[in-house]
């Protein structure tokens, strides 16, 4: 016996299946749809949830915010000391930040101060703040910008610095430093960060405020009581704890994967239809084939051989279609329609881009929930036919 | 040599129904000889070729081909024995109506893992010699009756076997191409194949180049 391949009987497949090519372009159709559906929702979800974690990971402990008619203002950075001086408030950090309106895109932009000689509230300006001086370049006048705002910004043919309008309408030049690389896409998206000095300067705030202050508490079991004791002693603002906020960034997850849930027991429901069609036997003209190969001298071996071929082609091709499309509509398109369905939780955070996790765990779990299934199901009805005396099948 | 000894075969219709289409029936056909096996409808023509194509096997007694036991081959090995031995021409034909001529001539080689040179040499043979060749590409659906018979004898030749197995090969042509088949007929035998035919066509009795007619009545074989 010959060991190579034998084209012969991948060519009788690829014959077999274009002799039925209406039935099987419907199957490669709704396979394809379901790969696409379950594998979008897969990495949709895988991102969301990467994204979802990375932003609760760097949410600062307590947020204390000066209110007045209901509305937020700059705080006096002479309550730090008092904050401070609460047992089990480990640091008090100053923050300074705003949005600002960028004409020509029609969008906002955050900008964040930071100053190396502080602690930092978040892990990624601990590396940012170790790696990048901002007092090196341009004499502490230079920036790091998001990718969407690099993006925006080139747009406008900024690509090495920008303009900012100051209040009293005079012009500040800032160097364009780099890309700002967080950890998380959603984080650094919109971003701007540059030194504090500069972005007083800018915003025309006050050495003596900031626009809130973060907390940080050495037990984090500690933070609802150190909430209330900052509330007492300050009756005019308002404390955010990450408690609070985790509270409603879960609840919009939880809901929308209740939706994808519901997705994916369809997509698996009408798959499951496909492979009960399948496996429930052959059509009396299928099983005569068998018959007749049988009779030509084909084994049971061949015959089987023969059928994986055709299940394989048709259900490996139909995956590998649904992974690629998959992988354009979430990382290039972005999703549109299914994203849709995350409404509530771009109105967090206005703009957001999925970051693109490759997760094989995910394609080889649609792998398995279908490529194999699918080929069993083809094969038990036909072995079943193939084993039985060739005389009765072709009678 | 081809021996069918004390061959039984009983099919179970139902739980006590039985039909006993063979009843101890004694047969041996002789290398390079051409037996017609004649008959009425249903009288077990069809069960003697296949017992001897291994397509089924029988409820007691022994089939045997160059003293190999047929009956007893498990499936694997019946597939493999008709692969090199067997070219079986059915009443029906049994072509795939989807394909072409040449690959339904294929089809027996399909099996051999066969190089593409030996394939196209061997199936260009046969439907030469069977006068198929010009309709190599055409559907087998679209061809008339006498055209797909043809192609049926070619693909029972391509593997060159030693035994051709005919049932009822002109129950369905008209007389001129019957007349014609008899003479593929001859050119087999010259060949010097093994030829056993089921008919109830007289065009087949008392042709010269025939060795034997059997009758067969009521599964048995009368004397
Ligand atoms: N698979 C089967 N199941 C049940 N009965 C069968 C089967 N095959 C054959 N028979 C019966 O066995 C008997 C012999 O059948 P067989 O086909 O051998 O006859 P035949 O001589 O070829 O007839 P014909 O000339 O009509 O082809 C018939 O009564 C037939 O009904
Ligand atoms: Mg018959």
């Amino acid at each position: 016996m010959k060991n190579k391949f034998n084209i012969y009987l991948l060519e009788y497949a690829i014959n077999a299946l274009l002799r039925q090519k209406y039935k099987n372009f419907f199957i490669a159709t709704v396979f394809t749809l379901l790969t696409f559906l379950l594998t979008s929702i897969f990495f949709i979800t895988n991102s969301i949830r990467h994204e979802l974690d990375a932003t609760l990971e760097a949410l600062p402990q307590i947020i204390v915010q000066k209110i007045k008619a209901g509305r937020h203002y700059d705080i006096d950075v002479a309550a730090m000391d008092e904050i401070l001086a609460i047992s089990g408030v480990s640091d008090v950090v100053a923050r300074v930040w705003g949005y600002y309106y960028f004409e020509n895109a029609g969008v906002n932009f955050s900008i964040v101060g930071i100053d190396k000689y502080e602690m930092q509230y978040k892990n990624s300006f601990i590396k940012l703040s170790e790696n990048f001086d901002f007092d090196a370049i341009n004499g502490g006048e230079s920036m790091l910008i998001g990718k969407g705002v690099k993006r925006t910004m080139e747009q406008s043919y900024y690509s090495e610095y920008f303009n900012f309008i100051k209040p009293d309408g005079t012009l500040k030049k800032v160097q364009i430093a780099g890309v700002f690389d967080a950890d998380t896409e959603l984080e650094s998206n919109d971003m701007i960060v540059m030194s504090k000095d500069l972005l007083r300067e800018i915003f025309d705030i006050q050495e003596s405020s900031a626009t809130d202050l973060v907390v940080k508490v050495a037990n984090p079991q500690e933070i609802p009581t150190i909430a209330l004791k900052i509330k007492l002693s300050f009756p005019d603002t308002r404390i955010i704890t990450n408690q609070d906020l985790q509270v409603s960034y879960q609840n919009i997850f939880d809901y929308k994967s209740g939706i994808f849930l519901a997705l994916f027991v369809v997509a698996l429901f009408t798959f499951f239809i496909i492979i009960y069609d399948k496996s429930s036997g052959l059509t009396s003209e299928e099983k005569r084939e068998i018959g007749i190969l049988k009779a030509l001298g084909w084994t049971v071996d061949d015959v089987l051989k023969e059928k994986f071929y055709e299940a394989f082609l048709v259900s490996f091709f139909s995956y590998g279609l649904g992974v690629g499309l998959a992988l354009a509509y979430v990382y290039i398109l972005q999703a549109p329609l299914l994203s849709a369905i995350f409404v509530g939780y771009s109105q967090l955070k206005t703009s957001f881009e999925l970051p693109f996790i490759f997760d094989f765990q995910t394609l080889f779990l649609v792998f398995f929930l279908s490529v194999p299934i699918y080929i069993a199901a083809t094969l038990i009805p036909s072995w079943k036919i193939a084993t039985l005396e060739a005389d009765e099948v072709i009678r | 040599m081809i021996a069918l000894n004390n061959v039984t075969k009983i099919y179970k219709l139902g739980k006590q129904e039985k039909i006993t289409a063979l009843d101890a029936v004694n047969l041996s056909v002789k290398e390079g000889e051409l037996v017609v096996l004649r008959g009425a409808s249903g009288s077990g023509k069809s069960t003697i070729l296949s017992l001897i194509a291994a397509l089924s096997k029988p409820t007691s007694g022994e089939v045997r081909v160059d003293e190999k036991h047929i009956a007893k081959l498990p499936d694997h090995f019946a597939s493999c024995y008709r692969r090199d031995n067997i070219g079986f021409i059915f009443q029906k034909y049994n072509l795939i109506a989807n394909l072409s001529v040449k690959d339904n001539i294929l089809l027996p080689l399909v099996p051999l893992n066969p190089d593409a040179r030996e394939v196209e040499e061997k199936t260009e043979a046969v439907m030469k010699r069977f006068h198929i060749e010009h309709k190599r590409d055409t559907m087998v659906r679209n061809l008339s009756g006498g055209e797909q018979q043809r192609v049926a004898i070619a693909r029972a030749n391509v593997n060159n076997p030693k035994i051709i197995l005919a049932d009822e090969p002109t129950a369905n042509l008209d007389e001129q191409l019957s007349n014609h088949f008899i003479e593929i007929l001859r050119e087999l035998k010259a060949l010097g194949k093994t030829i056993i035919i089921a008919t109830h066509d007289p065009l087949f009795f008392g042709l010269d180049f025939v060795d034997r007619e059997i009758e067969i009545y009521k599964g048995k074989i009368a004397l």
